[in-house]
This record gives structure tokens, C-alpha cells and sequence, in this order.
């Protein structure tokens, strides 16, 4: 993918389809940027994880570069700044990301205490891709504390040179000939609130025995992100309901999917589609085991390598087609936000991602207390929820840019009433004054 | 370890509320334990804003030329008549809007403003120098800017610096387009007449307090607010 280079300058590749959509809403206010956290067992070593950094980096060409404005399209190069710093953790994370400022690192690393923190910029990779990067950065973080461990579990090996397949535009690889282009969504329930002064980020996470959790989920004949994925469209929908609006919306998640689990692929970059589960309020009154059943159905009937496959060829072709190719970018990147705008926000009450269970090697899994995933600030003031398990712990975040915080209690309140214990903790230090 | 009594959720050693539903904790087997780190760090962090000097400079040399070229141009074509002034008038205003903003990103919004409405006067300052006009600038125009400016830094001050309501915020912007239009008819008058006889301004400002009214009622009544706010869904 990267061009050759015999003029001595950095080797550049294009951005596959859904790093270009990133980069093309990017603001000074808004990028999509996500947060993985390992709570360690002891306190972190900040100098040993900066050799650690600087070591499995090399390891990770499609990490380490930088975002460049070209006439048509954005395009990725490597980055030859010092860096990237581990820096002390902050309150408020998810920062945006500047281009062409603190060195044009689209990859950030921080610590606070025992936990250890990356996030990325959604351009890069997504969260299958930085979950690899992730855990080889803690396998040799952990190597640096003079803990064996082996390349186990999905870590790659730090002295080999990295492999070409894994910087692939998988897109691409994998587009075929029939496309299918999903019909724009009817706007949903948008489920917005106050919005905090810019830049702050509001974040809940709760903390279940994920083996309960998969006992209620199987009580019910589904998987735990069918389950989770129920559960808040139940609270979304009562919550629009006690809104009393004139007319109730649906509600409708995006759930991104990996499609590494359907098209082999090394790739580190980008490789997801989303689905959209819906229920529509307007049409009755649902109960909990009726929006389960809806989910499932509709997960399991849409969730196809056909039709996934012919969702993605559409998304390559408009980075491929000729016309398109000539429009410059500066004509292109508000004509794409409207898009987004009308295709992945307003049909969406939020968005829901689950990467799954972080399988790591006995020797390591033995300092790794727990994990945590946040998904950053959304273009509107609503919440994002993510989760990941770890042993036998399933933790879910709420994160969003509004002061109120109906919705991840009316979430925890659910699993609590479902017998599910949650252990609660949050960034939010002062109590809001829309509660009293 | 504590649990809201609110929600039933298990809370960490360090919280003194429920992040749920802010309730305080109390729990006298157990009380908030300081001692212990939080579970996030209460450093916040700052987000530079993006430098934009690239866009200024693009930007400066893109009017700057347009206004070079007009000026060279009026040496030779219709040499008589100054009429690159609007040219360059338009391109200097242009600057003056676009540019200081762009150079220093933090500048405070008075100030801007200020600018502003200086780039203004002097545009209608050069458009004044082609025509001979300093009589009906001086008298008329630069009052009316003057005025103009002055209300618009007072709504710059009332919306921006202080964050108000959209209700308030329509109620004030009604408000102040009835008070400029008043000064408009003021200032025309005293330049026309030396007198001021009121007429379409005060119809003007008779439909902006009659739309200001409602406005302030449901301001002020919290059910009728909620209500507007449920049928526009805000």
C-alpha cells in the first residue's frame, strides 16, 4: 500500500474509506477519538513505559504517522517528530487532536496511578486494530518491569519488522462488485442534553461479574452485547417517553462490527461497519423481552458476510470514483459532514460498541487488574457507551459532553433491578445542579 | 465499601455522591476515605486552539493583491475617479474582520467586535473620500454606525460573555432591532429636519415589544417554558 520511495522522501498511503470520513469531520472541537485503559496492579513506571513506547512503536508503522491535507483527499505519512510522550492522565480525555500541532501524533499515551492509557485517533485504527497495539505495549511494558511474557494471545512481536498485511486497506481488499447502500435512516430519538463548556467530558463506568451477566444474558437466549444492547434501548425508549414529546421517534443504535471475524484480515487500520438496530415507540409499547427478541433477530438476519460485504463495496467505491477523485478537498470535507451529519448522527440515538473479551497470556494477566474502554465525544451532547471484559469482569462506560445523566443511570438502575451488582465510579467531581 | 441508596449501585471509597444521581453518601460505618487516590485524576487539561496562521497569511496575500491590482489599475483606467477605494475599502474591512481573529485565537469578543465596526466606518469613510461626501458621513452615516456598533457590542456582552436562554436571546435581539431602528429614524431626522418627528420607527418598535411580550411570559412561567420546550423538542 505505501508508495515506493526512491526519492528519499516518507512512504504516504491513502486513508481507507472510514479514515477519510474521520479526518473529514474533524474540527478544532470535535474529533473521533477513542481511550483504552489497563488498571495495572502496581503503580505504573512511567520511565519504564516510555522505553516501552518507544520500543513497540517501530512495531507499528500505521500507528506512528501523521495526517496530511492533500488537494483531493487526506493522506497518511510517517512521522519523524520526537515522540510520542507518555504524558500524566487528565481529567477530561478524549481530547481533540491537532494535525498539525503536538507533532502530529494521532496516538496519545497517559498514566495516572496504576492505569495506563492510549488514545487514538479513529482515523488510524479502529478498536480491534488499537487493542493489538494495546496489549503488545503492555506485554512489553511488563517486559521492561523484567516480567516474562510470551507473543501470545494477539501480541505481536516487537523485533520483528512489521508485516506489509498489516498496514492493508482491507476495504478494499474485500470490495466486491454488488453494492448495497443502506436507505438514510429516519431521524431518531436524539437524545441530547445540556452541553458542558467546551472541552469536558463526562465519564460513568460501571463494573459487572461478567459471569452473572452471561447467566442473565442465556436466561434470556441471547449474547451479553444483545443483552446490553436491549437494555439501553429500554431505557432510551422510556426515557424519550417520559419526555413526552409529541411524537415519539425511534431509537436506533449503531453498533459497529468487526468484520475481521468474517473477512480474514492482519490489518490494523480501519476494518468496521456499523448496523442499526431500531425500535420504533410510535408503533406501541415494547416490552424488555420484546426488544431483546427485536435485537436478536435483527442482529443475527443483518450481521451477513454477503451483505456486509456489499455495504463495504459501496463505502470503497465513492473513495475510488473518478468524479469524486477531482472534487478538492476543501469542497469535499463540508459536503461529507453534512453527510455524516444526515446518515450516521440524526438516525442515531447513540452508539453502542462492545470489542469484546481482552485475552492476554497467564504471565500477564496476573498484573492486568481490570480493563476500561471509552468512546469519545460524540458531534452532538449525547453519550456514547462502550464496554470490554476482562476476566471475569465486564466493564461499561457512559461518556458524553452533557451535564445530565439519565441515561447511564436509568442503565445501571436496569442491570441492578435484573440482580446484576454494578460497582460505580465516574470523573465527575462536582454534583450537577440540574439535579436539584 | 458504600451503596447509593438511590440506585443500588456499589460506590468506590473516594466518592462523597453518587455519580448517578448525586446523592451525598453517608455511611457512618464507613465514611469517605481521602486517604485513597481517586479513581480519576482531578488534573484537567487544556486544548490549545488550532493555530490558523496559514489561513491568515493565505488570506492576507489574497486581498492584498486584489487591492494592489485595483490601485495599479485606477493609474490607468478612469484615473479621474478614485473608484479602487471601494476595492481596496472592501479588502481592508475584509481584513479586519477575518484576520486578527485568525493571528490571535484567543482575542477577547469585545475587542473584535470593536474592530469590526471600526472596519466598517472606515470603509463607508473611503466611499465617502470618492463621492466628497464628509458632510452626510460626519452627520449621518458615521452616528448611524456609531449607534449601530455600540448595540451590537452591548448584545456581544449580554449573549456572548454572559450565556443566555434561546428564549432571552431572541427576546434581546428583538429588543435591540427596535432600539437601532429608532436611532436610524433619530439620526435621519436630525440630519433631514434638525427635529425629531417619530413615525415608522416606533411601528417597528411597537411589533418588536408586541413579539417581546409572549416571549417574556413564557420565560417567566416555567410551565408555559416547559411546554414550548416539549413541542419544539429542545
Amino acid at each position: 500500500m505505501a508508495k515506493d520511495n526512491k526519492s528519499g522522501k516518507p512512504e504516504w498511503y491513502p486513508l481507507d474509506n472510514a479514515g477519510v470520513l474521520y479526518s473529514a469531520i474533524q474540527k478544532e472541537r470535535y474529533s473521533a477519538i477513542y481511550r483504552f485503559s489497563a488498571v495495572m496492579e502496581e503503580r505504573v513506571d512511567s520511565a519504564a513505559l516510555q522505553r516501552a513506547v518507544n520500543r513497540t512503536m517501530p512495531r507499528f508503522p500505521s500507528f506512528g504517522v501523521r495526517i496530511k491535507k492533500g488537494a483531493f483527499w487526506y493522506y497518511c505519512e510517517p512521522n519523524s517528530s520526537p515522540g510520542p510522550f507518555i504524558r500524566e492522565d487528565i481529567s477530561n480525555p478524549c481530547q481533540p487532536v491537532r494535525f498539525r500541532e503536538d507533532g502530529g501524533w494521532l496516538v496519545r499515551f497517559y498514566y495516572y496511578e496504576r492505569r495506563i492509557s492510549i488514545e487514538v485517533f479513529h482515523a488510524i485504527s479502529d478498536g480491534g486494530g488499537a487493542l493489538v497495539f494495546f496489549k503488545t505495549l503492555l506485554a512489553v511494558y511488563l517486559r521492561e518491569l523484567g516480567y516474562a511474557v510470551p507473543n501470545e494471545c494477539g501480541i505481536l512481536d516487537v523485533d520483528q519488522p512489521p508485516k506489509k498485511e498489516e498496514r492493508e486497506d482491507a476495504y478494499a481488499r474485500y470490495a466486491g462488485k454488488r453494492v448495497l447502500r443502506a436507505p438514510l435512516g429516519e431521524k431518531a430519538y436524539p437524545n441530547t442534553g445540556t452541553p458542558e463548556p467546551f472541552y469536558s467530558l463526562n465519564v460513568t463506568m460501571g463494573f459487572l461479574p461478567l459471569d452473572i451477566l452471561k447467566e442473565k444474558a442465556k436466561s434470556y437466549g441471547v449474547s451479553i452485547t444483545e443483552y446490553l444492547t436491549a437494555v439501553l434501548m429500554k431505557v432510551l425508549v422510556e426515557k424519550q417517553h417520559r419526555e413526552r414529546p409529541r411524537r415519539e421517534r425511534p431509537v436506533a443504535l449503531a453498533i459497529p462490527i468487526n468484520l475481521r471475524a468474517w473477512f480474514p484480515s492482519k490489518t490494523l487500520r480501519n476494518f468496521i461497519l456499523t448496523v442499526r438496530p431500531c425500535i420504533d415507540p410510535s408503533l406501541g409499547s415494547y416490552t424488555f423481552e420484546e426488544i431483546l427478541s427485536q435485537v436478536h433477530h435483527y442482529l443475527r438476519l443483518n450481521i451477513n458476510r454477503q451483505q456486509m460485504q456489499a455495504m463495504l463495496t459501496g463505502n470503497v467505491r465513492f473513495t475510488t470514483n473518478k468524479i469524486l477523485r477531482l472534487i478538492p478537498v476543501a469542497l469535499k470535507d463540508p459536503v461529507m459532514s453534512l453527510s455524516y451529519h444526515l446518515a450516521g448522527v440524526r438516525p442515531y440515538t447513540g452508539t453502542y460498541t462492545n470489542p469484546g473479551a481482552f485475552l492476554v497470556p497467564q504471565a500477564m494477566g496476573r498484573h492486568i487488574r481490570r480493563m476500561e474502554v471509552i468512546l469519545g465525544q460524540a458531534t452532538l451532547p449525547r453519550v456514547h457507551c462502550a464496554s470490554i471484559s476482562y476476566g471475569n469482569e465486564m466493564e461499561i462506560t457512559f461518556a458524553g459532553t452533557l451535564k445530565e445523566t439519565d441515561t447511564e443511570r436509568d442503565f445501571f438502575r436496569f442491570l441492578v433491578r435484573e440482580g446484576i451488582p454494578v460497582k460505580v465510579e465516574s470523573n465527575r467531581t462536582a454534583c450537577s445542579e440540574l439535579m436539584f | 465499601m458504600s451503596y447509593c441508596v438511590n440506585c443500588g449501585v456499589e460506590l468506590d471509597d473516594t466518592a462523597r455522591f453518587c455519580p448517578l444521581c448525586h446523592t451525598p453518601v453517608v455511611n457512618p460505618n464507613q465514611p469517605v476515605n481521602d486517604a485513597l487516590p481517586t479513581p480519576f485524576p482531578e488534573e484537567r487539561g487544556e486544548v490549545p486552539p488550532a493555530a490558523k496562521r496559514e489561513a491568515a497569511i493565505l488570506l492576507s496575500a489574497m486581498l492584498a493583491s486584489a487591492a494592489v491590482c485595483c490601485g495599479v489599475l485606477n493609474l490607468f483606467l478612469h484615473p479621474s475617479r478614485m473608484w479602487s477605494l471601494y476595492v481596496i475599502g472592501a479588502a481592508v474591512m475584509l481584513w479586519i474582520w477575518l484576520v486578527p481573529p485568525l493571528l490571535d485565537r484567543g482575542m477577547h469578543l469585545l475587542l473584535r467586535l470593536m474592530l469590526d465596526v471600526g472596519a466598517v466606518a472606515l470603509y463607508v469613510f473611503f466611499i465617502s473620500l470618492d463621492l466628497n461626501g464628509w458632510t452626510w458621513y460626519a452627520g449621518l452615516a458615521l452616528p448611524i454606525i456609531l449607534w449601530g456598533g455600540s448595540l451590537v457590542l452591548l448584545l456581544g456582552l449580554l449573549l456572548r460573555v454572559n450565556r443566555r436562554s434561546l428564549l432571552t436571546t431572541v427576546t434581546i435581539l428583538l429588543g435591540s432591532l427596535g432600539a437601532f431602528l429608532v436611532g436610524v429614524e433619530f439620526f435621519i431626522d436630525h440630519w433631514i429636519a434638525r427635529a425629531w418627528e417619530p413615525t415608522w420607527s416606533i411601528i417597528v418598535l411597537a411589533i418588536c415589544a408586541g413579539l417581546m411580550i409572549p416571549l417574556l411570559v413564557v420565560r417567566r412561567v416555567p410551565a408555559l417554558r416547559e411546554e414550548a420546550r416539549r413541542r419544539f423538542h429542545l
